[in-house]
């Protein structure tokens, strides 16, 4: 069984559902609660983690391209998310840079390259947001 | 250290630190959630007095045994007291500060417990129906008094320096950035762009300077059911600074319920700044607002990022921690990638 996605959810629902309501009045049936509802998030995020990373280098490099910098940075040795991490925090570290360089230019070339950035932050921001789960009061489980 | 242990070592202190008490025990002694960066405990203890026999529930806030906050346990003490029986402010009596190690194995401190009060989740503000509004004026008017604290002679300023009213966001900016910047796992480009942001638009000076609650919102009162607001609490990052930062911190959308109609999920936000305008004695200047509006969701990324690197290390594995470090963490980066976008989007005003 390799679907970690669905195993990581049922997990989550497991420990919301039945193991945190029996340990109501202790202070671990929150973490319980907190540790389940984190499981599911977990699973709905692994499917996409890797293509959402390799997606956020390209358009970094695409940025810092457009912004004139000359990065080094090499392409992630594989797809492992540890891999693709590193690179995205390299390529951020470069941003960052090139960001402050836009800022103190009053051009509107510079302006706009900044717009290009917070458009992809507002991007990645929402790509990285895991829906909130959806699960029931206990009152509307009956 | 097992509840068991902490109740037998409390007993000894309490006694000696109760004026009168003889016979003293802890009859029920209970850990709740308090914020995972101190643990809490619900004490009931029997005593004698010259009176006769007597009962109190107490609220113990210990920190961690590697804890590095003894300051932060001061400064809650002193701004309880600071807010203690200033006008109708709902705080908790603060009782005992011990900042020496020994007694219970890490610094606490001891207030008295407020009964029948019961937290708002902030995710379900809705819950609180019929009582949203009044709930909503209490929690406004609330804030302007503690905005209206005299600050001078208060406990509060034993325990800090006062900045001058064109310092304050220079100071908490410089406090957050610092945070982040000492304990973010990885480059932070979206919070870095909103420093860098604020410091070019800096905020008009302070208007008066007053306590800053430091974590006034949805989550961190308690009401009792039907419609009163009985207790404020969690002071611990209290300090002295522009009211505009607590006004701010309690209407952010993260603790609002998604309500951008109403502010902090309450109540209209004419009537909401009317409130906290006629209790704090300041004039609602939305420019000093739109500041500290953004600087909320920069300081939230520091309490975000620290929370997550305490988990990332094993200090705290409480997992509440994990889900600041991930879920709000990222809703606070989309806020200020959102707002700020907006404003460096071609062709928008400048």
């Amino acid at each position: 069984m390799t679907d970690i996605a669905m195993i990581l959810d049922r997990i989550g629902r497991k420990l919301v559902g039945e193991v945190a309501p029996k340990l109501e009045g202790d202070y671990s049936a929150g973490h319980a609660a907190m540790a389940g509802l984190m499981s599911v998030m977990a699973g709905e995020m692994w499917d996409g983690a890797a293509d959402r990373l390799f997606t956020e280098t390209g358009e970094m490099r695409a940025l810092l391209q457009a912004a004139g910098r000359d990065v080094q940075v090499p392409d992630a040795p594989s797809l492992k998310v540890s891999d693709l991490t590193a690179e995205r925090d390299a390529l951020a570290r470069e941003l960052i840079e090139a960001q402050k360089a836009l800022e103190l230019r009053n051009d509107e070339a510079a302006q706009a390259l900044n717009a290009q950035i917070w458009l992809f932050y507002i991007q990645t921001a929402q790509a990285r947001m895991p829906s909130p789960p959806d699960f029931p009061d206990p009152e509307e489980e009956v | 250290m097992l509840e068991e242990e902490l109740a037998a070592k409390f007993t000894a202190y309490a006694a000696s630190r109760i004026p009168g008490a003889r016979n003293l025990s802890v009859t029920e002694i209970a850990r709740i959630h308090g914020g995972a960066s101190r643990q809490t405990y619900s004490i009931d203890l029997a005593y004698e007095d010259p009176t006769g026999p007597q009962t109190r529930g107490v609220i113990l806030r210990r920190d961690p045994p590697d804890s590095l906050i003894e300051t932060e346990r001061r400064i809650e003490f002193a701004a309880i007291k600071s807010a203690y029986g200033q006008g109708d402010i709902p705080v908790p009596e603060a009782m005992f500060l011990e900042t020496d190690p020994g007694p219970l194995g890490a610094p606490f401190f001891v207030m008295g417990r407020i009964e029948g009060g019961e937290p708002i989740n902030p995710f379900k503000i809705e819950a609180i129906e019929p009582h949203r509004v009044d709930i909503g004026r209490q929690f406004f008017k609330h804030l302007g008094s503690i905005a209206a604290i005299p600050v001078m002679g208060s406990p509060l300023t034993d325990e800090m320096d006062m900045p001058t009213p064109d310092q304050c966001w220079r100071k908490e900016l410089d406090y957050w950035m610092n945070e982040i910047r000492s304990n973010a796992s990885s480059p932070q480009p979206i919070a870095e762009a909103a420093i860098r942001h604020l410091e070019r638009n800096p905020p008009p000076p302070a208007q008066r300077l007053s306590i800053v609650h430091g974590d006034y919102r949805n989550g961190n009162f308690l009401h009792d059911g039907a419609g009163r607001i009985n207790a404020v609490l969690d002071w611990e990052m209290a300090h002295i600074g522009d009211p505009y930062e607590d006004l701010a911190w309690a209407t952010d959308l993260l603790w609002c319920g998604n309500d951008q109609e109403r502010a902090a999920g309450f109540i209209p936000w004419p009537e909401a700044i009317g409130i906290w305008q006629e209790a704090s004695g300041c004039q609602f200047d939305p420019i000093a607002f739109e500041w500290w509006s953004i600087f909320t969701h920069v300081k939230a990324l520091g309490i975000w990022i620290t929370s997550a690197k305490a988990f990332k290390d094993a200090v705290n594995d409480d997992p509440i921690l994990a889900w600041s470090g991930w879920f709000t963490h990222n809703a606070h980066e989309l806020m200020i990638a959102m707002r700020l976008g907006q404003k460096y989007a071609v062709g928008a005003p400048s």
